[in-house]
């Protein structure tokens, strides 16, 4: 059966990390599934619903621990599935400077809007 | 003749015809990778509603609740939870723990998703 072995062009960091933030990401999606779909009246979370939740200091942590492990594992996912296409070097250079851009971007601007919906509950 | 993902014809990952369970294995594995890396990025920019105050907020979550997209929800928990348990056993055997037993653990990990699937479905569309 599939395991995931680490291929030539992934290095061994990269194959850890992607295995140890999947399995952290299970934790924490988890949580937010139950909270966002079990638990929340209706199905989902209101905007007041939203900014009561993130007045809790554990969760706008939880979700920016969440939101920079999952890019990550997320991206290593999707490079490890183009390394499975034997890309040339040339264009695995090109999806390495890509893919970083897209994870720095991603995590940024989801950690300013984390901020952003703790601060607007706080009154801040 | 086993038909086995093949690096030279991403295509072929699709096409379920006599494929073994840990071919299948594979295949789900990646199908709900690329599923919810889509969802990952789309979940980011809906999410920017959040910012622009509560009518452009719960106006989407008014909309979030009609059938079709709660459908499109129901997917993305069902390939949350197969990805993540399917996972759990990749990384086991990863580090060579239950590699002997892998078969099995696939099918009871597939077992458990489908009652955890099971119960999102109850929740989302018969109790509210």
């Amino acid at each position: 059966m599939y395991t995931s072995s680490k291929k030539p062009q992934e290095g061994t960091f990269l194959w850890l990390l992607k295995i140890v933030a999947g399995l952290l990401i299970i934790i924490i999606l988890g949580i937010h599934f139950y909270v966002n779909h079990l638990v929340a009246p209706g199905g989902l979370l209101s905007y007041s619903d939203v900014l009561a939740y993130y007045q809790n200091p554990i969760i706008p942590i939880m979700e920016i621990i969440f939101l920079v492990f999952v890019v990550t594992h997320a991206l290593l996912g999707l490079r490890s599935i183009v390394l499975d296409l034997n890309p040339s070097q040339v264009v695995l250079r090109w999806i390495n400077i890509g893919f970083g851009l897209i994870g720095v971007f991603a995590i940024a601007y989801g950690t300013w809007l984390v901020l952003f919906v703790a601060a607007k509950g706080s009154g801040a | 003749m086993k038909n086995e993902p093949d690096s030279t014809n991403f295509l072929r990952w699709f096409d379920p015809r006599n494929r073994n369970l840990g071919t299948l294995a594979f295949i789900l594995n990646r199908i709900t990778a690329l599923g919810l890396t889509l969802y990952l990025f789309l979940h980011l920019i809906v999410l920017g509603t959040l910012a622009r105050g509560p009518e452009a907020y719960d106006g989407f979550i008014k909309l979030a609740k009609t059938p079709v997209i709660l459908f499109g929800e129901t997917l993305v928990i069902a390939a949350g939870i197969i990805h993540g348990l399917n996972g759990i056993r990749i990384a086991l055997n990863s580090f060579g723990i239950g590699t002997r037993y892998q078969r099995q653990i696939f099918i009871g990990l597939m077992v458990i998703a489908a009652g955890c699937i099971a119960i999102f479905v109850k929740s989302m569309f018969f109790s509210h």
